[in-house]
């Protein structure tokens, strides 16, 4: 037994004991610095002359999200009346979302709206932090290419809000990077600074159109946006402005640089980069870009065979019976454009489907009601993204909207010889192809009012002529399923008093958007939308 | 000598065993030589005749004292003639026995069972539960729920006031689900703080068998010394340990058990359906037409689990040192075909004492290996499958007449046999960890403990969909295959010196210390496609052509971070009526804002035992009665690393001169204000025992309130660079009682009965969702979300509400189209089709405010009987299943009950949506787990030192208004209480076990 008091160490000895360990907890560390390793931080990045065009391509990314799920195409289209999206055996109410879209009976809690604003604001604030890296001299550049940057970034931003003037109108105009809450504009200044931008940057901007300026905002394509705005200026800011737009294209015209494609649907090919009409395309490819998911969303699971997919369509969306009966007979783009009756096997030709055009209600479709969009060129092979480009600014518009302005301004011949010249690559016959400026001018071609579910009117509703109706049809079956009927239709007034399908008209208040919760809760300078 | 005796002792109550040694070992190095006057030997044992070792004899009122040796024998030697000894040990009652003239004095200790000398777990030491001033639970293994458990948590399932665990999901590889005292943060979970022997682990890291006591530290002030992670409770694991001097022993734990679904849906099956088609029923999509099989596709993917576990545990030790190996194996089947799990643990520790046991040096490790099938691409199981054998039409075959898989072309429809055939996919983990720490007693009350544990986790994953998969026979890859690993390397470091002193009255201890933590995560994973052949499956990525044709995919990362923290506490107790325990924890985390890196938490209890009072000396009755009161701030550390850094990221692409190039953008704000979530934690008690403890328990109320809760907060950009941003904001307040009895109604020697009741009540509450800075102007956002086709938002966080409130239109009626009747929140009707988004409401809530449980324990003579009964109240479930297949108009095979008259009124012809209907109450009962034991009588099998066999079921059965599979559902996160349709069924198991020890 040993006496208790045997100590092993002396007390000198455990002195320095614990002053060893506590030395140890010194130096064993209070350091929290964080260890960074597959991650770029803003402290540790340092940009160079090759990350330029990854920084300036954070500010055309986000335009993809135009033939996006719930994107600017569902924006422009659901609410209009060529495209529905009815409850379906496998689905598509999801939680009536198109329905709210198809009766305007959208609130602040929409996601169409919403993604146009989170987009548009993604690409402009990318631009706005692009102009501050250029200017405050983080980004390695040259006085040269620091002056066609700025004036690219800007035409970009002209561009987005160009979107926004059109959807959401009194969105908050963001020039520049401040610590500032953004303060809200109206619709007229949110007009005016997209004018002035793009006036003050054009003589800046490239006129090269080639490979290396494909999918960029060119001289040709900053016209483009301001001819259509100017189109839209009764709209946007109370006052027409039909002589600028054909000033504007007319310099389009003019360059030389685009002409119309030979073939209608060549312009929504696989690869159609490159194509004489292209003024500004989105590129989207189906390994590096891949958000194009429209076509999953109107093609039925069984147009995996009839084109050889290797994904499963989804089967939603299809063409108001009424927009299909308004097309002339021997129109190719009716064909073109939408996928009708027998739908074949890729493989062996057997009828794998037949889509019938009636759509008895938005409550209530089978699979095979409605006829689908097929312009957009599905490839053997393609997936859940579609490799085409997407035409967002292509020529037959500039001419289309050249034709207008001088439908408008009582120079309806000189329409119609445009119109005729965009109309003879979808006829076989030029005296189909022909129209005059009295036709131009006419009534819209469309049999407006609700349907029942026979297909029948069930009520008229207005049926008030609509003036240069005609030229809004040419515009309908030109430009189908290109993301824009619902903004042509607020120009010919038609969006806010005509009936359709199973719509019935809401109010002028309905041209906008409401503008989303989450933004109004984020940013207490925003008042919302008036009518909601 | 009575081994035979001792040792089955020893494993009913090993823990105890191990201080019984450790403090002999001490005892007899105390134990001085003194003149003698009385020689007097004797044995102690306890009244089944077992003999105590260690038990300490003390002279009254003198230094003079022993202990007694291995086989219960003491000697001692009195000083005076008319001594008086006292004989004590841990976990009996102290008897106090004048010696007179006897030379041999035997003693029969009694057991205390109000176990108020038992010693309890607690922050980096131990206390006497008279002692324990704030909320402490303790579970020892012969309380554990029996039979094939998922985790340790599993093992004290009902047994704890306040710790809810469930097993909502039947799938092998997962765990249980637990919460404590209801949520406490938006973004934190509920997952408690988990130790094993003292080191951060998890509910997995050593087998439950291996387990000897569970304590787990509920409130604020117990939980203030772990600071960083002790809002949600820390559970200690303290495992099976050898002691000095003890015989060498192999004890074995195994046994085999049988799993089955615990309830199916009812599914329409060929034959209604054909009835279906005679009635005049016509359907699209998969019940189209008649395909003229009879196929049962739940059953075809399923099967009768069978499972085995083995455990075995070597122990044995000298004066100075022991030895504790012990080997698991677990094979456990799930009731899905291939879905399996194969796990081996092992673990080592050696304990080594030196210099007159002022050193001890323990080295320990543990390794474990677990394989387990992948049917989802990195995970056991794809929920994916199981759903397609639910709405599978039930008149097609499994193969066609070819003996190809029967494959049509239906949306989002595939032959879930196929799916699981065609699969080839392993998953892998390596566990180790590696222990060392020594500890010197200085002598003079002080003692210093270093501790160091290096912990690592490896897996490497494989996945293959052959070419007869749908992947290729409907998406054209032609062969998929993935492969990926995780590694993740940590290590523990903590140094601590204790203090422990009396003066007089006064008892005092004292505790500092340091705590160093790191923890680095990397991996990678690749996928590839368009194999030359099926024969590689996922062994050869490279053979695949994928990779050319950019339909490849790769990835990799590595993350860091760091926590460090000091602490210090102080324990005071007066005359053992008055007691105080303060500590406070200094704590810093790398996750946080530059500013904000460090936090305080501090923690105070008080207790005061009444019972120990002059006035309360002629309550015969009263065995004790303790009030205590606590308050502690503790903290959840921020979710993941770097989000204090604004972050840039490589994103999409973007086509430049013909070439794609990746655009740079900003992926996250920084935000140096970035800080602890701090949770503050008010608690008060009383711990009562009556009528010698036969009836004791303890009644606690708790009021926690978590402020800086952290929430991804939308913010407007600019000026912000990136949309959203991790903000410290919210508050959220949880309160409720927790009670707890134990009652022995009958004690005999041949017949035991105890019944253990507990019932905990929590009431949640978001105080706020904005401050100054960050605003939710309409106080809400909406969590959980129902999937394709409803798609919609299925709860409403709101201020001044509690969480996991559902928010949905409220049905009330259904017109003669066969639509649903909304009401209005203004009371107005409407039909469903023209009800907005603005016409929903709150529709009930997933968290019960409720739990009960009431645990039996009966031995007769060698039989040993348990019965848990478990439930929970007041609560409501979103039943997925129903909402998306008690529909006749849908594409798919539908539950019989779709043909059902709503509101006995007319058949459903709505669109699926979220309506109140499929809301249901959610309250149950369970009887959880039934085991019956024998113990074979001691002399029955010679080598065998004890031999108990045993039966037990688990989930038994459940009574319940709910009508889908187990109203146990998912009840983490901000959208508890949805059954999704999906959800690996739990299981009902029996299990046939033995244990026996030589």
């Amino acid at each position: 037994m040993k006496n208790i008091n045997n100590k092993v160490f002396s007390l000198k000895t455990r002195i320095s004991i614990l002053a060893a360990c506590a030395f140890l907890v010194q130096l064993g560390c209070t350091d929290l610095e964080e260890e960074v390793f597959s991650e770029v931080t803003e402290a540790s990045f340092t940009p160079s002359q090759s990350d330029i065009v990854s920084v300036m391509a954070s500010a055309y990314t986000p335009m993809r999200y135009v033939m996006g799920w719930q994107g600017w195409f569902d924006l422009q289209e659901e609410p209009a009346d060529m495209f529905v999206t009815p409850t379906r055996p496998n689905g598509w109410d999801d939680g009536g979302t198109y329905k709210r879209m198809h009766f305007h009976e959208w609130t602040s809690t929409q996601w169409q709206p919403r993604n146009t604003w989170i987009n548009c604001f993604n690409g402009i604030n990318s631009a706005n932090r692009v102009i501050l890296q250029i200017e405050s001299g983080q980004l390695p550049v040259s006085d040269e290419q620091a002056t066609a940057i700025v004036a690219e970034m800007r035409a970009l931003r002209a561009l987005y809000y160009s979107m926004l003037v059109d959807s959401h109108g009194n969105v908050p105009i963001i020039a520049s990077y401040s610590d500032e809450l953004p303060v809200q504009s109206t619709r007229t200044e949110v007009y005016n600074f997209i004018v002035s931008e793009l006036t003050e940057v054009i003589p800046s901007l490239t006129e090269t159109v080639d490979v290396s300026t494909y999918g960029r905002m060119t001289k040709w394509a900053a016209y483009h946006v301001l001819a259509r705005v100017y189109l839209n200026s009764e709209v946007y800011a109370g006052t027409s402005n039909w002589d600028k737009v054909i000033d504007a294209c007319d310099k389009i015209i003019a360059s030389g640089a685009f002409e119309l494609s030979d073939s209608y649907s060549d312009i929504f090919s696989t690869n159609n980069e490159g194509n004489s009409e292209l003024v500004f395309a989105i590129p989207y490819d189906q390994i590096f870009a891949g958000q194009w998911n429209a076509h999953m969303k109107m093609l039925l699971p069984d147009h995996r065979l009839v084109f050889g997919m290797q994904a499963q369509p989804w089967g939603g969306s299809s063409c108001n019976p009424q927009f299909i009966d308004s097309y002339e007979p021997n129109d190719k783009r009716l064909s073109d454009t939408w996928l009708m009756g027998d739908q074949l096997n890729a493989s062996d030709g057997s009828v794998v489907m037949t889509l019938v055009k009636e759509m008895p209600s938005i409550y209530d479709c089978d699979f095979t009601d409605g006829f689908r969009c097929g312009k957009y060129e599905i490839e053997p092979g393609a997936t859940g993204g579609l490799s085409v480009d997407f035409p967002f600014l292509r020529y037959t518009d500039v001419l289309m909207m050249k034709a207008e302005a001088l439908l408008r301004t009582n120079k309806s011949d000189e329409a119609a010889t445009i119109v005729t010249q965009v109309r003879t690559r979808s006829f076989d016959n030029l005296a189909d192809a022909t129209v005059t400026g009295a036709e131009l001018e006419g009534d819209t071609t469309v049999q407006y009012g609700t349907l029942a579910e026979d297909g029948t009117i069930a009520d008229a509703g207005d049926q008030t002529a609509v003036p240069y109706g005609r030229f809004l049809d040419e515009l309908g079956w030109e430009f189908a399923g290109e993301a824009r009927r619902r903004t042509d239709m607020i120009r010919f007034g038609v969006y806010q008093t005509k009936s359709w399908y199973n719509h019935t008209p809401k109010g002028d208040y309905t041209t906008l958007f409401p503008i989303g919760l989450e933004e109004l809760n984020t940013n207490t300078n925003l008042g919302q939308n008036p009518g909601y | 000598m009575n081994l035979a005796k001792l040792l089955p002792r020893m494993f009913l109550g090993s823990s105890r065993l191990k201080k019984r040694k450790l403090f002999s070992v001490l005892c007899l190095l105390c134990v001085q030589v003194a003149l003698s006057q009385q020689q007097i030997s004797g044995t102690i044992t306890d009244d089944q005749g077992i003999p105590v070792a260690g038990a300490s004899v003390a002279e009254k009122n003198t230094t003079n004292g022993t202990v007694s040796d291995f086989d219960g024998n003491f000697e001692i030697t009195t000083n005076s003639s008319n001594a008086v000894l006292v004989f004590s040990y841990l976990g009996f009652k102290t008897q106090e026995i004048p010696v007179g003239s006897s030379s041999t004095i035997n003693v029969v200790m009694q057991e205390d069972l109000e176990q108020l000398s038992e010693v309890v777990v607690i922050g980096y030491g131990t206390q006497k539960r008279a002692d324990v001033t704030s909320s402490v639970a303790t579970v020892k293994s012969e309380d554990f729920v029996q039979g094939n458990v998922k985790d340790a948590a599993q093992l004290i399932q009902g047994k704890v006031a306040g710790l809810s665990v469930s097993a909502p999901s039947g799938d092998p590889t997962e765990g249980t689900q637990i919460s404590l005292r209801g949520t406490s943060s938006i973004l934190g979970g509920t997952n408690p703080l988990v130790l094993v022997d003292g080191v951060p682990g998890s509910l997995n890291t050593v087998a439950p068998e291996d387990i000897a006591s569970i304590d787990v530290l509920k409130d604020g002030s117990a939980t203030a010394i772990y600071g960083t992670r002790g809002t949600n409770g820390v559970i200690i694991i303290t495992t099976k340990k050898g002691s000095n001097d003890m015989k060498s022993t192999i004890e074995y734990n195994g046994y085999m058990s049988l799993s089955t679904i615990a309830n199916k849906l009812d599914f329409l099956d060929a034959n209604e359906l054909r009835e279906k088609f005679n009635e005049g029923y016509e359907f699209n999509g998969a019940n189209l037409e008649d395909y003229g099989a009879n196929t049962d596709w739940v059953d075809e993917i399923t099967r009768n689990a069978y499972s085995q576990v083995h455990n075995l545990i070597f122990r044995g030790g000298n004066a100075t040192s022991n030895l504790t190996a012990s080997i698991n194996y677990r094979d456990i089947e799930g009731t899905f075909l291939k879905s399996n799990s194969e796990k081996y643990t092992a673990r080592v520790s050696a304990n080594h004492a030196m210099f007159d046991n002022r050193l001890k040096a323990n080295i320990g490790v543990i390794l474990s290996e677990q394989t387990y099938n992948a049917l989802g691409d990195g995970s056991s199981f794809n929920p994916y499958i199981y759903r397609q054998a639910l709405i599978r039409n039930p008149t097609e075959p499994v193969k066609d007449e070819e003996g190809n898989w029967y494959e049509r072309d239906v949306y989002f429809y595939d032959n879930p046999v196929a799916y699981i055939q065609e699969t080839i996919g392993e998953n892998k983990f390596r566990n180790s960890r590696f222990d060392f720490s020594l500890s010197y007693d200085f002598g003079d009350h002080v003692t210093m403990k270093g501790l160091y544990t290096r912990k690592g986790e490896t897996n490497i994953r494989g996945f293959y969909q052959t070419k007869n998969h749908v992947s290729t026979t409907k998406n054209g890859q032609d062969g998929y295959a993935s492969r990926g690993t995780d590694d993740y390397v940590g290590n523990y470091g903590q140094l601590t010196l204790d203090y422990d002193n009396s003066f007089g009255k006064h008892k005092v201890t004292g505790l500092v210390g340091y705590n160093y933590e790191d923890n680095t995560n990397q991996g990678f994973w690749a996928t590839n496609r368009r194999f030359p052949t099926d024969g590689f499956t996922y062994n050869n990525l490279g053979s695949g052509q994928g990779l050319q044709l950019g339909e490849a995919n790769m990835g990799s990362y590595k993350d860091s971070d760091k926590l460090i923290a000091f602490f210090a506490r102080f324990t005071y107790n007066y005359d053992n009526r008055y007691l105080l325990m303060a500590s406070l924890r200094r704590e810093g985390s790398s996750r946080f804002g530059e500013d904000n890196k460090w936090g305080n938490f501090p923690g105070v209890s008080l207790g005061w035992r009444i019972d120990q009072e002059s006035f309360a000396d002629n309550w015969d009755w009263l065995s004790n009665l303790k009030l205590r009161t606590g308050f502690g701030v503790t903290g959840i550390n921020a979710g993941s690393n770097y989000q204090a850094l604004s972050g840039l990221t490589y994103g999409s692409y973007f086509l430049n001169n013909g070439q794609w190039v990746r655009e740079l953008v900003p992926s996250r704000n920084a935000n140096p204000d970035l800080r602890w979530e701090k949770k503050e934690e008010f608690n008060v008690g009383l711990d009562f025992g009556i009528l010698d403890g036969r009836i004791n328990g303890s009644v606690d109320y708790y009021n926690r309130t978590t402020k800086d809760a952290l929430f991804n907060y939308s913010v407007p950009t600019p000026p912000y660079f990136f949309g959203t941003i991790a903000a410290n904001v919210a508050e959220i307040n949880n309160k409720g009682f927790e009670f707890l009895l134990n009652v022995t109604p009958v004690k005999t020697e041949n017949f035991d009965w105890t019944a253990n009741l507990t019932y905990s009540t929590n009431t949640n509450k978001i105080v706020s969702l904005s401050n100054d800075e960050f605003q939710l102007t309409n106080d809400f956002f909406d969590e959980g979300y129902t999937g394709e086709p409803i798609q919609i938002s299925t709860h409403r966080v709101q201020e001044g509400q509690p969480i996991g409130n559902f928010y949905g239109l409220k049905s009330v009626d259904i017109n003669d189209d066969g639509i649903w009747i909304i009401e209005r929140p203004d009371g107005s009707l409407v039909p469903a089709t023209e009800a907005t988004t603005d016409d929903r409401q709150i529709l009930g809530n997933g968290l019960p405010k409720s739990y009960y449980s009431w645990n039996n324990t009966v031995r007769y003579k060698n039989w040993d009987l348990m019965v848990n009964l478990r439930g929970a109240l007041d609560y409501e479930i979103l039943n997925f299943s129903r909402m998306f297949y008690e529909n006749p108009t849908i594409t798919y095979n539908t539950l019989d009950s779709a043909y059902d008259l709503v509101y006995g009124k007319t058949e459903l012809q709505d669109v699926q949506r979220f309506v109140s209907y499929y809301v249901e109450d959610g309250d149950f009962l369970k009887i959880d787990n039934i085991t019956l034991g024998y113990t074979l009588p001691k002399d029955a099998i010679k080598f065998a030192q004890t031999f108990r066999i045993y039966a037990s079921g688990l989930n038994l059965a459940t009574f319940t208004s709910y009508k889908g599979i187990d109203p146990e559902v998912n009840r983490s996160g901000l959208s508890p209480g949805n059954d999704e349709r999906d959800k690996y069924p739990s299981t009902r198991t029996f299990t046939l076990g033995i244990n026996f020890t030589f």
